[in-house]
């Protein structure tokens, strides 16, 4: 085998290791995604554990303070359910604010739909979900803080 | 005095049942940006305000972009990144319109009455003009409202490459109990 040869075997090599790293790479990060899932809320620590009218309180008095600390964040909030709402298939809960009608609105986990659907206004639980922040309403003049994958952790005797 | 309290409720009640102005703060809207290389970028927002109001046939639609729930946590995230949604500037969608030629329906009947509805939707602070043909199923007093359609990613500032892994004009499919 000449110089020049073995030169360019050497080359050929280094390329096919090359791609083939691609393909390695490139197939680790579609398995990745692939698999990768939300966890499920039941088992993930929340972060805050705050009253349902304190919490719509902080957004009332400063939305981008309350933004910063409670957005993408896993909150438990306790307090008496105002409404539940129908969602397509599901039901939401809301705790609502009497006076200025701003309210805190989660839509539930798929797999812990059917923990939603027996909870009716008046009920005092304790719901964790993850904060997804507030909007300003200009439909209905007030604050929307809404959650997401809520499951609900304790439903409380009255 | 029964009887006062007797048409009092009912009056109450009659009211309530044909408000002019039907609500919900748990419409669903879902978006569908999947290709045939990629079945992942799709999402669904089940807390979205809807407002109709039977009389004039205004309509009004808000949601929150980060309510928007994937399967996967990837996507979530470049969803609400800066080069697509930028969630943390343009907290908000919002579709405000009317249904065309509302005087033809009388939604205090029950009923399916497919309507056209036209208005803007605004996404990323850039509004654009929309028609669609949507659903409204009206019983005892409550609207099902259902409606299907595409938008144009472009039109709001989105760019999606070249790759085919996001369709450039995903379906977006509205459904409302509003009570």
């Amino acid at each position: 085998m000449t110089e020049k040869s073995a030169s360019r075997m050497g080359w050929i090599k280094k390329a096919l290791i090359a791609l083939l790293s691609v393909f390695l790479l490139g197939g680790l990060a579609v398995w990745y995604l692939i698999n990768e899932n939300f966890e499920d809320t039941t088992l993930t620590k929340s972060s805050f554990t705050v009253n349902a009218q304190e919490l719509i309180n902080a957004f009332q008095d400063n939305d981008s303070l309350a933004n910063s600390t409670y957005q993408e964040q896993l909150i438990t909030v306790h307090g008496r359910i105002t409404e539940t709402e129908a969602a397509d298939s599901t039901v939401n809960i809301k705790f609502v604010d009497p006076i200025t009608g701003s309210y805190l609105i989660f839509a539930f986990q798929t797999q812990h739909v059917s923990d939603a659907k027996i909870l009716a206004a008046g009920d005092s639980v304790a719901i964790k979900a993850s904060c997804s922040g507030n909007i300003f309403s200009q439909l209905r003049k007030a604050h929307m803080i809404s959650f997401k994958r809520a499951v609900l952790v304790e439903k409380f005797k009255t | 005095m029964k009887k006062a309290v007797l048409v009092f409720s009912l009056i109450v009640f009659a009211n309530a049942l044909f408000a002019q102005t039907k609500t919900t703060t748990s419409a669903t809207v879902a978006f569908d940006a999947t290709t045939a290389l990629d079945a992942l970028p799709k999402a669904e927002n089940k807390t979205v305000i809807a407002e109709i109001d039977t009389q004039t046939g205004q309509i009004g639609f808000e949601a929150a972009v980060k309510n928007f729930t994937f399967s996967k946590p990837t996507i979530q995230a470049h969803f609400n990144e800066e080069r697509w949604l930028n969630s943390n500037k343009y907290p908000a969608f919002t579709f405000m319109g009317k249904i065309s030629e509302v005087t033809k329906y009388n939604f205090s009947n029950n009923g399916i009455y497919n309507v056209t509805v036209m208005g803007q939707l605004t996404i990323k602070d850039k509004t654009n003009f929309i028609t669609t043909p949507a659903t409204i199923e009206v019983k005892n007093g409550v609207l099902f409202a259902t409606a299907s359609f595409t938008i144009a990613l472009a039109d709001y500032g989105i760019q999606v490459g070249s790759s085919g892994k996001i369709a450039g004009e995903p379906k977006i499919t509205v459904s409302a109990e509003l009570k």
